[in-house]
Order: C-alpha cells, then structure tokens, then sequence
C-alpha cells in the first residue's frame, strides 16, 4: 500500500478488527470455553424444556403416523405433496447458508466469517437432520425405506437411478456425511482445548474421545490445513449440487409452476437467504446471552450477513418476477393458468404472504439504521424465514392444488399431525442447537486467534 | 542434580526436553537455532497453525491431496458401477424411453458427484487423522503437566531424545540459550521400547 505524504485518508477503508478491544489470544480461549465451562443457565434449562417438549410432540406424532399410516396428514388428492416436502425443502435449503458462510466464505478469505462460520456449520448439520425427518416417513411405508437405496434383495429389483428423487437420497446423505464431517474435523483442535483445561475426570474422558489425541504439531496443523481446504472446496461444490438435485425434483416434472429451468438458481439463492436469516436468529440471541461475546461476534459481522441475506432476497425477488413474466410470455394456457390461480385461488393468501414479505422486508436491509439495530435484524430475520416458509409451500403445494384436471382442484388444509411434526422439527433443531452451545466451543477458537494481529510471526509481503 | 535451571530430572530413559516459549518468532527462531546446532528430533506445539514454522521444520507437503483424488476417483467408478451395472445389465428400468446404458450418462451425473464429494471428505477427515498419527489415548508429552493443562496459552516445543549422541543436558542448555522458559525434562510414561 503506498504510504506517501499526501496519499488521501484510507482510514475509512480498513476493515473492521476481527475482534474487538484490542482482546489477546488468552481471553478468546476463555471467554469461548466459559460458555461449555460455567455453570448451566436457567434459561438454557427453560428453554431446552420448550424444545424438547415440541421435538417429543413431533416424534411421539411421526410414530403416530408410523403405525397408522398417512392418511392422519391433510394431504389428499391432487396435492400428495404437502407439508411433508414443503418442510423438506425449507429446511434441506436453509442448511446451504452455513455451507456457503463456512466454505466459500472460507476460500474467498472473508476473514469476517471466522466466528460466525462455526454456528453457522451447527446450522447446516442441525437442520439437514430435519430435513432428513420427513423423505423416510413421508413414503408412508416406512419400513420400505431400503427401497431407496441399491441393495441386492431376492425380488430382483433396483432403484429408478434416472429419477430426481433417487438423486435426492445421495445427495442429502452425501450433504449430510460431508456437512457433518467438516463441523466435526473444525472442531477437534478446539475440543483438544476442552480436553486440556478440563477439570473432572468426566470431562476430561469425553472431550478426550471427542479431540482424538489432538496435541497441535507443526505436522498436525499442517495437515489440518491441508484438509480444511479440501474440506471447503468439496463443500462450496455441494452447496451448488444440493440445491440444484432438491429443484429437480420439481423442475423435471410436467406440473405447472415446477417445470422451469430457473429452478436449481431459485432454490439455490432462496436457500442461502432463508439460511442467512437463521443465522441471524440464532446469534444475535446468542451474544445477549453470553456478553462475553460481543467482542467476537461484532455488529459489523452481523451487517456483513443481512448484506448477504439482502442480496440473495433480491435475487429471490428477481425469479418472482421472471417467473410471472415467462408464464405469462410462454403463450402456455396451463403455465398461464397456474400462475393466475396462485393469486387468486383458494390457496392465494399463501403466495401473497409469500411476496408481500420477501419483496418487502429484506429490502429494509439496504439502510444501515436497520443492519445496525440488532433487535429489529432479529425480528426481520424470523419474518424472512417465515415468507421463505410460505414460498416453499407456494411453490410445493399450490402447484399441485391446481393441475391439468379442473374437477380435482381442491384446498389443502393441514391437520394437527401436520402441524405437530412441523414444529417438532423445529424443536429438534432448537434442541440440538442449545446442546451445541453447552458442550462444544461455539466458535473457532483456533481460527479466531490465528487471525488476531500479532499472532503470526512477519514473512514480509505476501503473507 | 541438575546444574541448569531446569524442571524434572535428566536422567534416562526420558522422551524429550521441553520448552515453551511466548511468541511464535521466537519458537521458529529456537527451531532454526536447534537446526543449526544439528538436532533433528524437534516437535513444536502451538495453539493455532503458525505460518513459516513447517518451512523453518522443513516439513514436507501435505499428502493429503492426493489421498482425496484417491478417494474421488475411487468414488466415481464406484458410484457408475452400481448405477450402470443394475441399470444397463441386471434390471433396466425403462421411463419415459430413456436409455439406460453408456448413451444415457447424463442421468448418472448426480448420484456421482454426491457421492465423489462424500468420498473425497471422508478421504480428507480420515487422512488428516491418520497422517496427524491420530488416534490416539496418550502421548509422552501429556506427562508434562505444564503442557497437558495449558497448551493453549504457549509455543511449546520438546527436543526428542532420538540418537546415540543425544545429551539432555546439552539439550536443555541450548534450548535455554534460545530463550525457551520452563525447560522441562519429559519421562517416558511408560516402559521404553
């Protein structure tokens, strides 16, 4: 950087500190391990109280519909797809957020990203096990479920490999295997952290276990490197992937309102926005509760994610609109048709809510008033989440409600079990994230302070 | 007794000698000096990868990368094996007039990227812990309990005794000489081999 007498005022290009005032390597360490160290909150306690009594809902209703049998659902004819695929695709998508903050963030060196990128991996983890809830049940025979996969069995018989939904079963596996193992492999120098300052012999056994020998070699964390790089491409590659397999099960079919070829990018750009609001719900809560971390997770980390959320909210708004445009364009009567229902049918109050919020409210992120003001991001980021709700299931279900045969159009109406597995999934994921933030560190420690000024020793330029 | 200002006794059978020190300049600095003095056998320990110190350790590239290619290219034949070989041989499932064998690859395309990616990671995270001599239970350094209880807060690094002519006590004196605190003589926990 020139650095003449009378080169202008740069100070206003730096970038934000990683981590504020001035804080050394030491008070990371403790300010991250408290969290899992201290004593447990009452709130943590009355909250996991809420959301393991909705996760235990939803399961005690998916065993309900087990022995039963689908019919206890509202999905009825012509829209077998309902909740069950609308909840998939709303929580399969909201994964890719975490995978695109931690891996492309990650090789695209936005250093910003470092304390959010382990929440956000909790995230993407968490909710491909919610996703991963309804596929299996929602077939309705569960104990069929081996069908999907290529086993060799007596009757001969082999899955559709050119079918979407066969895709679907290698790719949420594969999203989950590898979403899981990147979170898991992050986080082993850390655990080795909790291993190390552990005090009771409980303590010390399990994070032993969980840090499986970590000590922090020079060859060690040569390796590690070397694998998180890999471990980051793989997983930007699968952030296109997922997505993309998830709308084909829609785009390849005939249905009106699913057969587009815009579908991998709307459901990718949706994906990462509903992501991104949840991100956002789940850390802003989280530094209140633990002001330690304040100085880590900082405002100006926060604005770069509503950024995020409000360009791929723009890009979400920009496929409504050329959705609208090529059905009307298209000259197609039933292309025409679906789109005209979608606003006007019986099932209209769902693509309006859908529109109204995610045309409008991520659009307030373009003033910095509002980025700043961390209560309002809270509560406009669960309202983004809730119109990416409503798209999913404009996109899933009102498709359905109105296919090529008039005198089969019909309304959906969930039904209790419906309702339940939905917020049990919700629970499950609470649930899961509240242990996540007791037991394991909530940030990279190890890459938080391998960016603090100081921490590396001078190589000269290029470093 | 020891002469030097140093923790723990120098007698054998012992690990290595240990020292910590305050900044990572000054442990690639140590590291360059016990190089110099012709010590092979050096391990450091630092809390987060410090940048120059594989260069300062001569530590070789990580294979890492090619065990992934193994894993990717393993999981490409075997993702088209189980899809071609039902598929064109055993039960071809003819939709919509598609083709099933090699002229239809297209549909095969998803089903082998998932799962090129899920080898390929799980190649990575194995490798990263196999090559990082992981798992394991213990280690001969966790007996040093400045070490064990406070990794995290220091650049450790121990001077192995590996060698013949090894001597702690020189070991010791020129890792002081280098600026290293808490000098600290590691016993093997267990029987020497």
């Amino acid at each position: 950087m020139p650095t003449t007498g009378n080169s202008p005022d740069l100070s206003a290009l730096e970038r934000p500190p990683q981590v504020l005032n001035n804080r050394g390597p030491l008070w990371v360490t403790d300010a991250v391990c408290s969290i899992v160290e201290g004593k447990t909150p009452l709130w943590w306690y009355a909250a996991i109280t809420v959301s393991g009594g909705f996760a235990a809902a939803g399961l005690a209703c998916i065993l309900y519909m087990i022995v039963t049998g689908v019919g206890v659902w509202g999905s009825d004819s012509p829209a077998f797809w309902a909740w069950d695929i609308t909840n998939f695709i709303f929580w399969v998508s909201m994964a890719h957020a975490g995978s695109f903050i931690s891996a492309v963030l990650f090789l695209t060196r936005q250093k910003w990203s470092l304390s959010v990128s382990r929440s956000a991996e909790a995230m993407t983890v968490f909710a491909i096990i919610c996703a991963g809830v309804y596929p299996a049940i929602h077939i309705g025979r569960v104990w069929f479920v081996w069908f999907l996969f290529p086993v060799p069995n007596n009757y001969g018989m082999w899955p559709n490999f050119s079918s979407p939904l066969l895709w679907d079963v290698f790719a949420v596996s594969s999203y989950l295997t590898v979403s899981s193992l990147f979170w898991f492999a992050g986080m082993i120098p850390d655990l080795a952290v909790l291993r190390d300052r552990a005090t009771t012999k409980i303590r010390k056994f399990c994070y032993g276990i969980a840090a499986l020998g970590w000590l922090g070699t020079a060859r060690q964390w040569r390796h590690y490197e070397s694998m998180y790089v890999l471990l980051a491409g793989l997983t930007s590659v699968l952030v296109v992937t997922v997505t993309t397999i998830v709308a084909s099960d829609c785009a390849t079919s005939v249905v009106p309102g699913w057969h587009a070829t815009i579908f991998p990018f709307y459901f990718m750009v949706g994906a990462v926005y509903s992501g991104s609001a949840t991100v956002l719900t789940l850390l802003i809560p989280l530094r209140a509760l633990y002001p330690q971390l304040k100085d880590l997770i900082t405002p100006a980390q926060l604005e770069k994610v509503a950024m995020l959320l409000l360009m791929m909210a723009s890009c979400v708004g920009y496929v409504y609109v050329y959705e609208l445009f090529c059905a009307w364009y298209s000259g197609n009567g039933f292309e025409r048709g679906a789109f005209w229902e979608r606003f006007h049918g019986t099932a209209a109050w769902y693509a309006v809510t859908c529109l109204t919020i995610n045309l409008t409210v991520p659009q307030l992120f373009w003033f910095k008033a509002v980025r700043r003001c961390l209560p309002l991001v809270f509560a406009l980021a669960i309202l983004c989440n809730v119109g990416m709700w409503f798209e999913r299931f404009m996109i899933v279900t009102t498709s359905l409600l109105h296919d090529f045969l008039p005198s089969s159009w019909g309304n959906f109406h969930p039904s209790i079990v419906d309702i339940l597995t939905a917020t049990g999934t919700l629970g499950i994921f609470f649930t899961l994230y509240l242990l996540f933030i007791r037991f394991v560190p909530v940030m990279s420690m190890n890459e938080l302070k391998a960016a603090l000024p100081g921490a590396q020793p001078e190589l000269g330029e290029g470093h | 007794m020891n002469r030097l200002p140093v923790a723990g006794s120098l007698a054998e059978p012992l690990h290595a000698v240990g020292a910590r020190f305050d900044a990572p300049e000054a442990l690639i600095a140590a590291v360059n000096g016990l190089r110099a003095a012709g010590y092979e056998a050096v391990d450091c320990y630092t809390p987060y990868p410090v940048h120059g110190l594989p260069e300062a350790m001569r530590l070789t590239k990580s294979l890492l990368s090619f065990l992934v290619l193994g894993g990717a290219v393993t999981a490409i034949g075997l993702a088209l094996t189980m899809q071609l070989v039902p598929s064109a041989l055993i039960y071809p499932l003819i939709v919509d007039g598609k083709p099933v064998d090699f002229s239809g690859l297209p549909q095969y395309v998803p089903i082998t990227v998932a799962l090129t990616l899920m080898l390929g990671a799980l190649a990575a995270v194995t490798g990263m812990i196999l090559l990082g001599g992981m798992p394991r239970l213990n280690h001969p350094m966790l007996a040093w309990d400045l070490f064990a209880k406070d990794a995290s807060r220091g650049f450790f690094l121990a001077v192995r005794a590996a060698g013949g002519d090894f001597s702690a006590a020189d070991a010791a004196e020129l890792l002081l000489r280098l600026g290293g605190g808490d000098v600290t003589a590691i016993h093997l926990e267990e029987e020497p081999k």
